[in-house]
């Protein structure tokens, strides 16, 4: 076996490059984009529809909305730094979550499924009868439109950002973006039906329950089902760094369909037996983050290709070693086994301050496309000032 | 391994160029805009339509066939119950007897007749009936401002077929008009709500006062 030159090195790092979008700066205005019109103006209703309707209830359950607004602020601030956290190979641009993030909550959840499910539900009813409605309705409708709603969102992402969303795995941490913004939007909605339960008074005893619920339940709920959802749809159009696979992909677009539907029908599978429910509850959500655990390591492989490629030139020219190449693109425990490798506590923390900056070194080649910058220059010079324990002058 | 130190600046010092996000190539442009991004755009608004447009419709055009027949009462959270007119329709809530699988009646039945409508609420609350109907009045206007219905005259008495006590009034809107009647058993307030065009006749006021005679609550001795 033959030794890859630099020059091989440096190519495979641009082909990482070009497949991978990572670095890319991502643009919102593209007027001649069709997909960036649909996009305000399917966003642009759902803004209009949610404000309208909380400007309205403001004045009756003001209360309950500010507990809600604030709690589920800080919820939301919770999952988007974890989301964003998880997303540390090849990273996708801010302004791209953010995009993915108001489409969930206002396109996905006013312009599209809140419609759909009130007819589908209505319809049910009619059909099949109130009883059945109330056990099967909501199993049978939020599903299918509340994960077409989020994940059709990914198409108009994809058009958008067409350099960017390059791999299943983009699809996942946008789809969770989706879902986040879907759930907050989601949960604020049922805060406000849950303070009028008792008619407009006590409203912050009638929706507490609620928040809280919401709250525990949402750990496997609408995030995780869009992930999922997202990487599916990724797999099922195929892209540059992803080819298409039909069967993969379906599956994935099957099982947060098949996840949500059964967590909407839990009270009529448990009866009326509580610790039925709870049972279910609880095996429902561990069978959900098992799922997308399997999920994230089907879709990260590779990004983590993503990431040895674009850093390989830099351990061939001693910049990084090869075990920091090894826990660059490795998984959590590499990662963590590289830290605990020192001897003492200083060794350690100046492995995870080499590696924070080998990262910050990829994202500056990403953003220069592997062209030997200032910034490139510079962030090498960080990972060397800071093996050699030197203080920073800045 | 390759030699580190010749190779160290092998690498270009200017980035490769890229054209900007909003450069469409010449064999891309459909009407001015990039060819690539119709399809999706077209899918998702096609998908939008079917969602926001064709199943409303769909169901705006089926009818409820779910008719009252006599003898039947609907049931809510609470054991809260009342007896409804037959040959109503029912739009939402269920006949005692017939709880959903969790055992859990819904906390609201809803009964049509032609543009006649009457709805039963049901939820916790702390106090009388006349604190009830205050309570909902207040509700009412911060959620209306002075729009819609708005409540005319002030609140009378009114007894149930089981005796219990309760608080009502009318309101009014805009070519409609109705009746807000408000009962509490024990912690647990109801609210009934009857709406109509202003000109409904003598018939259906007298069916709307019918059923909300028959409020009653069947575990209120258990309380």
């Amino acid at each position: 076996m033959t030794t890859p030159t630099l020059a091989h090195l440096d190519r495979a790092r641009d082909v990482a490059l070009d497949l991978s979008g990572w670095g890319r700066r991502f643009v919102f205005y593209q007027p001649r984009n069709l997909a960036f019109w649909g996009y305000l103006a399917l966003v642009g209703i759902g803004v209009l529809t949610f404000f309208s309707t909380l400007a309205r209830e403001y004045n009756a359950y003001g209360e309950a909305i500010g507990l809600a607004v604030t709690s589920f602020a800080i919820y939301a601030a919770l999952f988007w730094w974890f989301t964003d956290r998880i997303d540390h190979y090849a990273k996708l641009p801010h302004k791209l979550m953010v995009v993915a993030f108001l489409w969930g909550g206002f396109a996905a959840t006013g312009t599209m499924a809140a419609n759909a499910n009130d007819a589908v539900l209505a319809l049910y009813a009619k059909t099949f009868g109130q009883v059945w409605a109330l056990n099967w309705g909501a199993g049978l409708a939020a599903p299918f439109n509340e994960e077409v709603a989020k994940g059709s969102g990914l198409l108009l992402l994809i058009a958008l950002a067409q350099r960017h969303i390059r791999t299943a795995f983009d699809g996942f941490i946008l789809g969770a973006f989706i879902g986040l913004g879907f759930q907050i939007v989601e949960d604020i909605t049922y805060a406000m039906t849950s303070a009028g339960t008792q008619f407009g008074a006590n409203q912050i005893g009638a929706s507490v329950g609620t928040i809280i619920l919401r709250m525990v339940s949402g750990v496997a709920a609408h995030i995780l089902y869009s992930a999922i959802f997202c990487a599916g749809v990724v797999y099922l159009v195929g892209r540059p760094a992803e080819p298409r696979k039909i069967g993969r992909g379906l599956l994935l677009i099957a099982i947060p369909v098949l996840l949500h539907g059964t967590w909407d029908s839990l009270a009529a599978i448990a009866g009326p037996s509580a610790l039925a429910l709870i049972g279910l509850l609880i095996a429902t959500i561990v069978i959900a983050l098992i799922i997308v655990a399997w999920v994230y390591r089907l879709t990260v492989t590779r990004e983590r290709d993503f990431v040895r490629d674009v850093m390989a030139p830099e351990q061939a020219r001693n910049v990084i070693t090869p075990i920091e190449l090894d826990a660059m693109a490795g998984k959590r425990k590499a990662r963590k086994a590289y830290r605990k490798a020192g001897r003492t506590r200083a060794e350690r923390r100046r492995a995870r301050y080499i590696l924070e900056a080998a990262y910050s070194l990829a994202d500056e080649l990403a953003a220069a496309r592997g062209a030997d910058t200032d910034r490139v220059r510079f962030a090498r010079s960080e990972v060397a000032r800071i093996r050699a324990g030197l203080p920073s002058p800045w | 391994m390759p030699d580190a130190e010749t190779e160290v600046s092998s690498a270009s010092s200017a980035p490769k160029f890229e054209p900007d996000e909003g450069w469409v190539p010449a064999d891309e442009r459909r009407f001015g805009l990039d060819r690539r991004t119709l399809r999706p755009t077209l899918t998702v608004f096609a998908l939008v339509i079917m969602m926001s447009v064709v199943l409303p419709v769909i169901n705006a055009t089926v009818p409820y066939h779910d008719i009252v027949r006599a003898g039947d009462v609907m049931e809510l959270e609470g054991n809260v119950t009342f007896v409804p007119e037959a040959g109503w329709g029912i739009t939402s809530g269920v006949r005692a007897g017939k709880a959903p699988l969790s055992g859990q009646y819904p906390a609201t039945a809803t009964v049509e007749h032609g543009a006649m409508k009457f709805t039963v609420r049901t939820g916790s609350f702390h106090g009388d009936a006349d604190k009830l109907l205050d309570q909902i009045e207040t509700t009412s206007d911060a959620l209306n401002r002075g729009r819609g219905v708005h409540v005319t005259g002030a609140p009378i008495t009114i007894v149930t077929g089981q005796g219990k006590q309760g608080a009502t009034v009318r309101v009014t809107g805009p070519h409609t008009a109705g009746v807000i009647a408000a009962f509490v058993f024990g912690n647990r307030g109801v609210e009934a709500v009857a709406t109509g065009p202003s000109d409904a006749g003598a018939e259906s006021s007298t069916a709307v006062v019918r059923m909300i005679g028959s409020i009653g609550n069947s575990g209120e001795g258990k309380q």
